[in-house]
């Protein structure tokens, strides 16, 4: 015979602690405050977790870390977020250097808010291992001229970049770049030799000849610079005209621009080239 | 031998196996096909990249749960004793069985690659990327690359199945051995690059990773995707290299199940 069914109380007991516990904390919860949870990227994880998370696969660890930065909101960053997007996408770069988006979403975000240096490192890989694109070794070379101010190795990076452009044309644009850029050193002298080994590797005549000219530029600036130091050692006051040089006798005649923008002097007395054309 | 790895085929074929493919193959391409889409301009290379991690996990998983259902379980409800009353070596049961799990892992590896392939040709619609991507030669290499892994991983498996006494000790130790076995490769390469010029990490990681790359195979080296996502060639030695580590630890692993499996007692 079947036994008389009994009420299992201790679990109806257990089953009401729960409830009264669950009830308890519930109706206490919305008076305390949440911590802050910061919705946009915040945490950069070691390379060994990222790694095992993605179940050992470097490439989707990448992936991963790179579709982070592409989802974070910039226009709600504050500086350390930017900082940790920094560490997240050199991360990423370290477990896939070719990956395209990461160097785009570094070269376009990262370098604007403070981050050169994870940039460059993100864009100085992409530029090995994407040994066919242009673009990681021209960002890198616009980073240092436009935030480090080193027009001489932009010049250097940007002629790298030049001969991985698929069309003559664009190529001779990215070497025309680096000729200008080389204008802007201090070192004169090294960069007009610099554009004079241009020159020498320049495939097409006009162009090494348009190279040559810009060289000599350089150097007849190289000859101004020179004659100013002399000039305000001798009276004791900066240059203020171009043609005080000539009345002192420390050059014959002023350089003839060959592009027709001529010489100027910066406020500190140094001359410097003119770039567009004097009104 | 053969009648073995024919049984596994047909059982692995008439298991669900073959629905779980596809099933898992529709949401691999759904997953690689989404996450294109969140690339600006390489939809693509996205998708071969976050497919062929699929790909690897899934073939890992049948690997695993085949070799459980296949071996490990007809082992421990000793049904395995009706196949060793026929007059054969319990080596050719063993072989056998990994070579039917071999074979299934192939066509799971074929079926979900040309998911893949059409869900990259697919993807990113009439946007032309800057730098194309691989889909013929080099696309089925990295998957031959991918399938060769999922072996190494189903032979250590059988390895553990052979020797276990607990349940599910194969899953465990098969996913764990994936895992680490793929992660080897960044490990010894971080170390190999400084830690970032962590003395503490170097000291302490680095002579133990060196006996540990001696013990675990690095599977990371049979990771050949690169060339399909960027066109970058691999070099003879890349492959070759590779596919001898896989083989030898493959070798020793089935000869150690071999040997285990041979002096094991069922009662």
């Amino acid at each position: 015979m079947r036994s008389a069914w009994r009420w299992p109380w201790q679990a109806i007991v257990a089953l009401m602690m729960g409830c009264a516990v669950f009830v308890f904390a519930q109706s206490r919860l919305p008076g305390i405050r949440r911590a802050q949870v910061n919705a946009e990227i915040a945490i950069a994880l070691p390379v060994f977790v990222q790694v095992a998370m993605a179940g050992g696969d470097r490439y989707l660890a990448a992936s991963w870390a790179a579709i982070r930065a592409l989802v974070t909101e910039t226009s709600k960053m504050g500086p350390e977020d930017f900082r940790v997007l920094g560490v997240v996408q050199r991360d990423a770069s370290w477990l896939n250097p070719a990956h395209e988006d990461n160097y785009y979403i570094a070269a376009a975000i990262l370098p604007w808010e403070g981050q050169v240096e994870p940039a460059q490192v993100i864009l100085r890989r992409a530029t090995l291992a994407r040994f066919y694109d242009y673009q990681p070794a021209f960002y890198y070379a616009f980073n240092l001229m436009h935030f480090t101010g080193d027009y001489l190795a932009a010049s250097e990076w940007l002629r790298q970049a030049a001969p991985k452009l698929p069309k003559p044309d664009e190529r001779l644009l990215l070497e025309n770049f680096a000729a200008r850029w080389l204008d802007r050193t201090q070192d004169v002298e090294l960069a007009a030799r610099i554009v004079d080994a241009m020159a020498a590797q320049a495939k097409r005549k006009d162009f090494a000849d348009y190279l040559r000219v810009r060289a000599q530029r350089l150097r007849d600036l190289g000859v101004l610079r020179r004659a100013a130091i002399v000039y305000s050692d001798r009276h004791g006051k900066p240059l203020v005209e171009l043609s005080e040089l000539v009345s002192a006798g420390l050059v014959a005649k002023l350089p003839v621009d060959p592009f027709g923008f001529g010489f100027g002097i910066d406020p500190n007395g140094v001359p410097v080239l003119l770039n567009r054309p004097q009104k | 031998m053969w009648p073995f790895c024919i049984s596994t085929l047909r059982s692995g074929i008439r298991s669900r196996a073959v629905l779980l493919i596809l099933i898992l193959g529709a949401l691999l391409v759904g997953v690689a096909f989404l996450a294109s889409a969140f690339s600006p301009r390489q939809p693509r290379t996205v998708t071969i990249d976050v497919g062929m991690s699929g790909i690897r996990f899934s073939l890992v998983l049948f690997a695993v749960f085949w070799v459980q259902e296949l071996v490990a379980r007809e082992v421990e409800r000793r049904t395995v004793l009706y196949a060793l009353a026929y007059p054969v070596s319990r080596a050719a049961y063993i072989l056998g069985r990994f070579a039917g799990v071999v074979c299934l892992l192939a066509v799971a590896a074929v079926l979900l690659a040309g998911l893949l392939w059409f869900s990259v040709v697919s993807a990113g619609g009439h946007y032309e990327q800057g730098f194309g991507v691989q889909l013929g030669w080099p696309y089925w290499l990295a998957i031959i690359g991918l399938w060769v892994d999922a072996v190494v991983v189903a032979a250590f498996t059988l390895w553990i199945a052979t020797l276990s006494t607990v349940q599910m000790l194969p899953v465990a130790l098969g996913a764990a051995f994936a895992v680490g076995g793929k992660s080897l490769g960044a490990a010894l390469d971080y170390l190999a690059r400084g830690a970032d010029g962590d003395a503490n990490i170097m000291n302490r990681f680095g002579p133990l990773m060196q006996i540990i790359q001696w013990l675990l195979p690095d599977l990371s080296r049979l990771d050949w995707r690169i060339w399909s996502m960027y066109g970058v060639p691999l070099s003879d030695g890349t492959v070759i290299y590779g596919l001898a580590l896989a083989v030898g630890y493959v070798t020793v692993l089935l000869s150690l199940a071999v040997i285990t499996f041979s002096r094991r007692e069922f009662f």
